[in-house]
């Protein structure tokens, strides 16, 4: 899975929708999000259309119960809408399989989660080089590629180091650096700052802000205010549906 | 690829050294007894097959089957000696009866039996004398007093040596006193027929002094294998005694191939048997580390989330455990197959077998494992590879 966003392939896979040269990093069309629990049907999300370009850096805010961890699930390809259209970064995801999932993942989106999810038994060179590893790129350049990821994010010093080994801010900065390793077109952080106290919160702000201006985009899952107010666009979600857009 | 999911697998097995190793234990277990057994198969029936070859592949038996009936006990007098000896493919013949007698020399006495013998007997069996002679011709017609003491029985009665040419007894209601003229080689012993623990008469003394039976209670031949196969031969007189006696098997005929092909099908059937119940603990084992994998991938349920999430394809996911799965397998492989080994090689010294390590054994061993680790492995990692990356993460 080498597709690009412009390959023939990707354009095939998304018949219906714009080129992606109009820019649009995530474009999603009435998605609902129904989970069946036991007898009861949740409804997560109730016809939810987005739009994200390429290069924005961008706030998705909601209290908890509101659907943005769904929409946020969406996003990602971790999960599949009920009923709707997603392409990401030109490419239709919604009726994909996990195998064809996983890849878009792999390729495509860099997760940044609040317990930053390293695995705990491996070096965080080892966590860096991981996502390679399933993109199917040979070990000397795993290694190299993640090497120069972590120093990147200023940790070029601690590549043998386990997680356990790192304060918290190393620790998230590594697992950017994991999220970041393959390239990605989206850059998405679910409360990246929630472990983390209010410095070290900022500066991972700041690395995020670097990343931006590099050209990555970048979508930050949060209820943080603060966190949301340095994004240079917001979207709230409230019962499933996207209520305003600021 | 796969030197990827090996290297993670040995890591995340090395984290939890006690719980695969005990879990390795059944494997262990299983492939050690399976080994152990298919490797003691192979060395008994060596040791038969030894046995048969010093027994002499020349010698043949005519016995008489459960139920004789009328016709056996017509056809099997000392009259048929002779019509047998000039059996094709046969070279001689004597007619044999047995009886058990107490033997005393001096203050020494043994409890043991006596053979009636013609001088072809010594050919038949090829036996050897050590000291003195065996039975002759004149022995025969003069119906002499005289016996041919196996090597044990020799030492037994005659512990300071000087048998040949001394006096034992036999006893009895009317006791016997017969004059050793020779001591066999020891030799050992074959189907039925012990030789150093023997003593050996003449046959016309034999009948006149110790026993009379009503026919003899058995024959023995010597094949001549250049005239004829040996196998052949005793299967053209099988035939010839059923046609004989108008009844099947009433008189068995056995060569030592055919005694040999029951025996080591007996030895088979046995280490099959055996072999069938190792292979069930192995199946127990396989279970255990079924059950291991279980634990495991429920344990690294978020470790398998973040995999998803970065792009871990199920089939991925599948291959990692089950490469887990087959490592621990294939290392009680390996140190089932060294106990197996190491058990089969103490047990052949004391029985006294020659340790044969079959390379079929450790083929089946690495083979076994291998194949318990994909079979027991498959369920878990199907698991695994199913969950749904959402509610793993999650997982707490």
């Amino acid at each position: 899975m080498s597709d690009t966003p412009n390959s023939p392939a990707a354009r095939a896979e998304a018949p219906d929708l714009p080129p992606p040269s109009d820019g649009l990093v995530v474009a999603a069309r009435g998605i609902h999000r129904i989970y069946e629990v036991g007898e009861e049907k949740v409804h997560a999300l109730r016809g939810v259309d987005l739009d994200i370009r390429r290069g924005e850096y961008l706030a998705i805010i909601g209290p908890s119960g509101s659907g943005k961890s769904t929409l946020m699930h969406i996003i990602g390809c971790l999960d599949s809408p009920t009923e709707g259209t997603v392409a990401i970064d030109g490419v239709q995801v919604a009726a994909m399989d996990e195998t064809r999932l996983a890849r878009i993942r792999n390729e495509r989106i860099g997760f940044v989660f609040q317990a930053f999810n390293l695995l705990t038994r491996e070096s965080i060179l080892e966590n860096v080089a991981l996502p390679l590893q399933y993109a199917g790129v040979n070990r000397r350049e795993r290694i190299e590629r993640a090497r120069a990821e972590l120093e990147s994010v200023g940790l070029g010093d601690r590549l043998g180091h386990r997680p356990s080994q790192l304060s918290g801010g190393q620790r998230q900065r590594a697992a950017i650096a994991r999220a970041l390793v393959t390239r990605p077109a989206i850059l998405l952080a679910d409360e990246p700052t929630g472990a983390l106290d209010t410095k070290t919160g900022d500066a991972v702000l700041a690395l995020f802000e670097e990343i931006h201006a590099r050209g990555t985009t970048i979508i930050v899952v949060t209820h943080d205010p603060d966190v949301a107010a340095r994004c240079h666009r917001t979207v709230r979600i409230r019962d499933g549906l996207i209520e305003e857009v600021a | 690829m796969i030197l990827e999911h090996m290297r993670s697998a040995m890591r995340s097995l090395w984290g939890n050294k006690l719980r695969t190793f005990l879990s390795m234990i059944g494997i262990v277990i299983g492939v050690g007894s399976v080994v152990a057994i298919t490797a003691l198969g192979e060395s008994a029936r060596a040791s038969i097959t030894s046995q048969i070859a010093q027994a002499g592949l020349e010698t043949i038996t005519v016995n008489v089957g459960r139920r004789p009936g009328a016709a056996v006990e017509r056809l099997f007098t000392d009259d048929l000696v002779e019509e047998l000896a000039r059996f094709e493919g046969i070279k001689a013949a004597a007619a044999v009866n047995r009886a058990s007698a107490q033997l005393k020399a001096g203050a020494e006495s043994a409890s043991e039996q006596i053979t009636s013998a013609t001088p072809a007997y010594l050919d038949i069996f090829s036996l050897e004398v050590k000291e003195g002679r065996f039975v002759t011709e004149a022995d025969m017609l003069d119906r002499s007093a005289v016996v041919v003491l196996g090597s044990e029985l020799a030492e037994t009665l005659f512990p300071d040596g000087g048998a040949v040419g001394s006096a034992v007894r036999v006893l009895g209601s009317s006791p016997k006193q017969l004059r050793v003229i020779g001591v066999l080689e020891t030799r050992s012993d074959t189907f039925g027929f012990s030789f150093d623990s023997g003593a050996f008469m003449p046959r016309s003394s034999f009948l006149v002094r110790i026993a009379k039976p009503a026919r003899p209670e058995s024959f023995v031949l010597w094949a001549d294998p250049d005239a004829r196969d040996v196998v052949e031969t005793a299967a053209g007189l099988q035939a010839w005694f059923d046609a004989e006696t108008g009844t099947d098997n009433a008189v068995r005929v056995q060569s030592p191939s055919t005694i040999a092909e029951t025996m080591s099908g007996v030895t088979d059937t046995l280490s099959g048997f055996l072999a069938g119940i190792a292979a069930i603990s192995l199946v127990v084992g396989g279970i255990g580390i079924m059950n291991i994998m279980l634990v495991s991938v429920t344990e690294r349920t978020r470790e398998i989330g973040i995999r998803k999430a970065l792009g871990a394809t199920p089939a991925a996911i599948r291959v990692q455990f089950l490469v887990e799965a087959i490592y621990i397998t294939l290392a009680g492989g390996f140190i089932g197959l060294a106990l197996g080994m190491a058990v089969s090689k103490v047990a052949s010294g004391f029985l006294g077998w020659d340790f044969i390590l079959a390379p079929s054994s450790m083929a089946v061993a690495v083979v076994f494992s291998a194949a318990t680790g994909i079979f027991f492995g498959l369920y878990p990692a199907a698991r695994a590879a199913r969950l749904d990356p959402v509610v793993a993460l999650s997982y707490e």
